[in-house]
């Protein structure tokens, strides 16, 4: 083949690229009414005002948790497709309410940490999102935007938190301590100049400023958490920790926590809580300090694993 | 200044101010009042927040409306500290949340149970705490109106019309007592209008707005010593 030939074969692709590009176009413009639209949550989150529980408290954010994400595939071409990027948000916002709320908050993010926690933690929280589901005006004629989630919030001892062969961290359900649901609601309504997605994005700060709203004054109502803190008291005095003495001067014995009341308005909320910082005032310790973060995947229905994020291990079973 | 000038400029004013309210839509308003203990040496060095309602499955009361009543109040009488409605919902996370918001005076006792709470409120010196309910809503409208763009044109024709109505309730919880000393409301509905041709005018009835002005008016003559 000389120089002409390959001349030739370059100028006989111009119009199969042209063609392609043209094509390319045509789709462009075709595909132009489905469009996509992608939220990633960001919002400043305040810390909660609250005196923490004098306890040491390990958390697992799972991977399906800290990486979480909703799509919704648009059901047709007046639809757009959804993506709510909802991971980072959850960890901030849920990082801040922890360390306000517990007096010392261990990221637990290896089998290292684990071991050098051992004697130290009360109990491991690990949060999942069980369900999301969002609504926009376009779905129900109202002129609203909604943000539903249902978290699964489950405690138990780090004793119960083993290391898998390959590295991951899991936990035999039927250890746990307590499992309890929380769900949580924001809405935003329309408003002037407002994207769809500062709209979404504005409900989803709303739900999970409730959620924290939801932890918080559920907390210690929680019959298996009201027992979990009780035993952590009795440790205390048996320890041989004075007890506090509460502010009419008489000495506190184990009361039970505001087990009895479900905080389904401002008012059981507030017994609840109350609940929550008398029972604080049977506690009078603690140690560790905070850090890091972890990966998690979850299996609902047996057993939780744990994948190592620092040492980026694979998934290792378990269905996010 | 040459008289003509300034003459010219007086009549541009005049046309603008006409302008102005010509482009305003009508708006009825009704405002009812029932107060007491009212301070009559006014509140002092304390302070004062105004909070929406946001706990109704299909409406919040506005942020801007809350925000509208605070100025409103403060322009009146700047020696009333009106503390920002979103500042105080973050300062007292999350005890002022839709879900864990107090409903009746008597629950702050039980909220103030929670020493950082306590220590918090008595920063900031409140004395008077107003809870805002209600929202805007557009009602009915009608009309119609189509635009049109071509090659160095466009222009739209047509004539639009609708209602809108504000209904907007506060209470007002005195915080040293814990009791409510008074309600004042307001309902106020307009009608505006979009005629175009060619350029489409809208004259928009400032039914919010009013309301704003209503609600204000009366919780400053509640709260200022000077009203």
């Amino acid at each position: 083949m000389g120089v002409a030939s390959l001349a030739s074969t370059i100028s006989d692709r111009k119009p199969r690229l042209l063609a392609r590009a043209l094509i390319l176009l045509c789709l462009t413009l075709l595909g132009a009414g489905c469009t996509s639209k992608q939220v990633i949550v960001e919002g400043n989150f305040p810390a909660p005002l609250l005196d923490p529980l004098p306890i040491t408290v390990g958390v697992i954010y799972p991977s399906a948790f800290a990486e979480h994400e909703f799509f919704d595939e648009a059901k047709g071409r007046a639809e757009s497709d959804w993506l709510v990027k909802t991971g980072e948000a959850q960890v901030e916002f849920w990082d801040t309410l922890f360390t306000g709320m517990f007096e010392n908050v261990v990221h637990i993010r290896d089998w290292e940490t684990v071991q050098s926690h051992l004697a130290t933690v009360d109990g491991v929280l690990i949060p999942t999102i069980a369900e999301l589901q969002y609504a926009i005006p376009m779905h129900t004629n109202v002129k609203v935007y909604e943000i539903w989630m249902r978290y699964e919030f489950r405690l138990v001892d780090i004793s119960a938190i083993h290391r898998q062969e390959d590295g991951a961290l899991t936990f035999n359900p039927d250890e746990r301590l307590a499992a309890w649901p929380i769900t949580a609601y924001g809405k935003t309504p329309t408003a002037f100049l407002q994207t769809d997605e500062e709209a979404v994005n504005l409900a989803a700060v709303v739900a999970l400023r409730d959620a924290g709203a939801h932890f918080v004054t559920t907390f210690g109502a929680t019959p298996d958490v009201a027992a979990w803190l009780d035993d952590i008291a009795l440790q205390q005095q048996g320890s041989g920790t004075e007890p506090v003495s509460n502010e009419s001067g008489d000495t506190t014995t184990d009361t039970p926590a505001a087990v009895d009341v479900p905080a389904s308005d401002g008012e059981n909320a507030v017994s609840s809580a109350v609940g929550v910082a008398t029972k604080r005032h049977h506690l009078g310790w603690s140690a560790v300090s905070p850090s890091g973060a972890v990966g998690m995947n979850d299996d609902n229905t047996a057993k939780s694993v744990v994948t190592l994020a620092s040492m980026s291990a694979p998934v290792a079973g378990g269905a996010p | 200044m040459n008289p003509q000038i300034s003459k010219d400029l007086s009549l541009r004013w005049l046309g603008a101010a006409l302008l102005v309210f010509l482009l305003g839509g009508c708006v009825n308003a009704t405002v009812d009042e029932m107060t007491y203990n009212e301070p009559v040496a006014g509140i002092g060095e304390s302070s004062v927040v105004i909070l929406g309602r946001r706990h109704a499955p299909d409406y919040d009361t506005e942020f801007d409306f809350i925000e509208c009543i605070g100025d409103h109040i403060h322009s009146g009488d700047p020696s009333i500290e009106v503390i920002n409605e979103i500042a105080f919902i973050n300062q007292f996370y999350p005890w002022f949340e839709p879900r864990t918001a107090p409903m009746q005076p008597q629950t702050i006792d039980r909220l103030l149970q929670l020493p950082p709470v306590a220590e918090r409120f008595e920063e900031i010196k409140l004395e008077y705490m107003i809870w805002i309910d209600g929202n805007t809503v557009d009602t009915e409208s009608t009309g119609s109106m189509s635009c049109g763009i071509g090659p160095g044109v466009a222009g739209c024709f047509g004539f639009g019309t609708w209602g809108t109505e504000s209904e907007y309730e506060a209470t007002i919880w005195d915080f040293t007592d814990k009791v409510e000393v008074g309600r004042v409301s307001a309902v106020t509905s307009g009608q505006s209008y979009m005629p175009a041709v060619v350029v489409p005018i809208p004259i928009i009835a400032p039914v919010q707005g009013t309301a704003c002005d209503s609600l204000g008016d009366q919780l400053l003559e509640y709260l200022s010593a000077h009203h």
